[in-house]
């Protein structure tokens, strides 16, 4: 197990800031602030971080994207709305160590010239906003945020916003509409964040786990990071590992170590003494892989993508042999059509018509051909959709169809006198954790999946 | 309609924000915190709190979940219906919950008013499966010890 992030999150004290700061803490941001900021952008950049938050973007270039006008203000958004199933790491981290979050948010802050930046917590995060508004208060009454950070003339005041239930406020773009009170409708893109964002203007949007790294690459140097890793995958990554593991929770581990490894020693094993079925490895956003696809692979953003999966955030979902898969993905695909926020037709429809067919085929009213139907809607999603979680939705879809394809053909072509179903027209809105109202009446509950793993 | 202690929690957002559009996403969760709904009383006191037309208040309320046009109980209980969850069986959990609060199938809230019980998306803490929530606090994993915990309060 690696330590970079989480060498003190074991400690209750290290929320306080008196013992944090004895441990080093804002000793990367002192260093930052006796930089220039082209400096403090090439030190990340240097490094080779990437994004946490999905998409892996390298950080120091997202940076140096910012170039304010005369007159401009620039913004720094540290997304904390965390919101892909099986995903907790930010949550960990932020609750363990608010003062290397807070202290991220600044090395950023500062890096892009912002003089006030936001930290967006999804809704259900209340108590952890007060652990990082307790750490603020700290934090700003010992000169280190607010005027003058650190005696250094450098002025930052940092927001705290909570949501209020939504999945694509973490999008960066609906962040930014929420931010800004608004529903939140995703940008159409370009312009990107970094000339139109907040207040239509320069913004960075970043994880929580990409600027606690910033901050600890300020203190420890670009090279601590850049040592660890691979080459495309400098550094640790933060894996919330849940399911059918004995030992569900947030780990740190070096990029590059292998993902049968990482199960057997951090989670534990597979609970119950079960086999490994299929894993998601960093969200459901991202394809499955089957057992035997995952037994090769490294935990790194390259050896993932050699896969045709991705590492996303880092959130990892375990499934035991015996689960059933489209149960699972039912659940999933959902989720998908209740989070959409309904911006885009092929995304609101899709994920919708996605979630009703894949329902028909649990119920056992599956028509010949859904299968098909299944993955062309799908591919009517993908590419057509104003941000990322159209093509998300799809991921799930198609992999678990293609990879456990004969549990899905056990239900697909049923002999069966099925209701009214309007396969041109507008398909009843789809409940949310049942059939749609219309159906219900028709059709038999959608039970659990046969036979349980955890 | 709100206490005091809301209203400055609102005015300071307010102070803070370059416009009163920015304090509505705080203003909805105070309103929704003290007030268990936001209605159409709520919508129209709050666009006049901070200036603006009820028709973009409303129209932001209706896009959050945890916005609630309808009233909810005096304490929610989120029981997280999330792929992890669902596989370790949180659908029957909220369902053993409900008949613990007294909540009448297809009911989400308690005939007291005091509890509503809410199957809701992966709320981050899936290292706690069957996870949940208490009003802000995780509460996960969610056996029985905990489900008594939460209807003896
Ligand atoms: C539907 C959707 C949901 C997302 N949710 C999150 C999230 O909860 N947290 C997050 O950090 N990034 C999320 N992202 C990614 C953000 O758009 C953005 O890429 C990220 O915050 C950038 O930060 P990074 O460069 O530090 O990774 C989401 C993207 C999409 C398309
Ligand atoms: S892709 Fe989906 S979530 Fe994204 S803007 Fe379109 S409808 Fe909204
Ligand atoms: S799936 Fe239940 S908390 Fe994530």
């Amino acid at each position: 197990m690696a330590d970079f992030l989480t060498r003190h999150t074991k400690d209750p004290a290290q929320k306080k800031l008196d013992t944090a700061r004895g441990r080093g803490a804002y000793e990367g941001f002192r260093r930052a602030l006796a930089m220039s900021r082209q400096e403090v952008v090439a030190e990340i950049d240097a490094s080779g971080l990437r994004g946490r938050g999905g998409a892996g973007f390298p950080t120091g270039r997202k940076w140096s994207f910012i170039h304010a006008k005369e007159g401009q203000s620039v913004y720094l958004l540290c997304n904390a709305d965390e919101s892909e199933p099986g995903t907790f790491k930010d949550h960990h981290l932020m609750t363990f160590d608010p003062h290397l979050v807070l202290e991220g948010v600044a090395v950023g802050a500062y890096a892009i010239g912002a003089h006030r930046a936001y930290i967006y917590l999804r809704g259900e995060y209340a108590s952890i906003a007060e652990t990082l508004a307790a750490a603020l208060r700290e934090a700003t009454a010992a000169g280190i945020i607010g005027q003058s950070c650190l005696g250094s003339g450098y002025d930052l005041s940092v927001g705290l916003q909570l949501g209020a239930g939504a999945y694509i406020c973490g999008e960066e773009t609906g962040l930014i509409q929420s931010l800004e009170g608004k529903r939140a409708y995703p940008r159409v893109r370009p312009p990107f964040p970094a000339v139109h964002g907040f207040l239509r203007e320069p913004t960075v949007v970043n994880n929580v786990e990409t600027l606690a790294c910033a901050a600890r690459i300020m203190a420890e140097g670009a090279e601590a990071f850049a040592r660890l890793g691979t080459r495309q995958s400098a550094g640790t990554k933060l894996i919330s590992v849940s399911g059918a593991v004995e030992r569900p929770g947030v780990y740190e581990v070096e990029m590059g170590y292998p993902l049968m490894q990482f199960l057997s020693h951090e989670a534990g094993g597979i609970s119950g003494g079960r086999r490994l079925k299929a894993i998601i490895p960093g969200g459901t956003s991202v394809p499955v892989l089957t057992a035997e696809e995952a037994a090769p692979l490294t935990i790194d953003y390259e050896s993932m993508l050699s896969a045709g999966t991705m590492l996303g955030s880092g959130g990892m979902i375990v499934f035991g042999d015996g689960t059933s898969m489209p149960h699972a993905l039912l659940r999933i695909a959902e989720f998908y059509a209740h989070e959409s926020c309904g911006e885009c037709t092929p995304c609101r429809e899709g994920t919708g018509w996605m979630a009703w067919v894949l329902r028909r085929l649990l119920a056992g009213e599956g028509r010949p051909g859904d299968l098909g139907l299944l993955l062309r809607v799908g591919d009517n999603i993908e590419g057509r959709t104003i941000c990322g979680l159209g093509d998300a939705s799809v991921q799930p879809v198609r992999s678990f169809i293609r990879k456990f394809r004969q549990e899905f053909e056990a239900l697909a072509p049923l002999p069966v006198a099925f209701p009214a179903w309007q396969l041109h027209g507008h398909g009843p809105r789809t409940g949310r954790f049942g059939p749609p109202v219309e159906e219900a009446a028709q059709s038999q509950p959608v039970e659990g999946p046969p036979d349980y793993v955890l | 309609m709100l206490t005091s202690e809301g209203l400055e929690e609102i005015e300071a957002t307010r102070a803070e924000e370059p416009s009163a559009r920015h304090a509505l996403l705080t203003a909805l969760r105070v309103t929704q915190r003290e007030r268990h709904k936001v209605g159409p009383e709520e919508i129209e006191y709050i666009a006049g709190l901070l200036g603006l037309s009820p028709a973009i208040v409303e129209g932001v309320a209706r896009f959050y979940d945890q916005i609630t046009a309808s009233p909810t109980g005096q304490h929610i209980v989120r029981v997280c219906g999330g792929i992890t969850c669902y596989l370790s069986q949180s659908d029957r959990v909220a369902q053993d919950l409900k008949g613990f609060l007294g909540i009448a199938d297809g009911e989400e809230t308690s005939p007291d008013g005091e509890f509503t019980v809410r199957l809701v998306e992966c709320i981050g803490d899936c290292d706690h499966a069957p996870a949940g929530m208490l009003d802000d606090r995780f509460v996960g994993p969610l056996d029985e010890r905990a489900l008594r915990t939460i209807s003896e309060r």
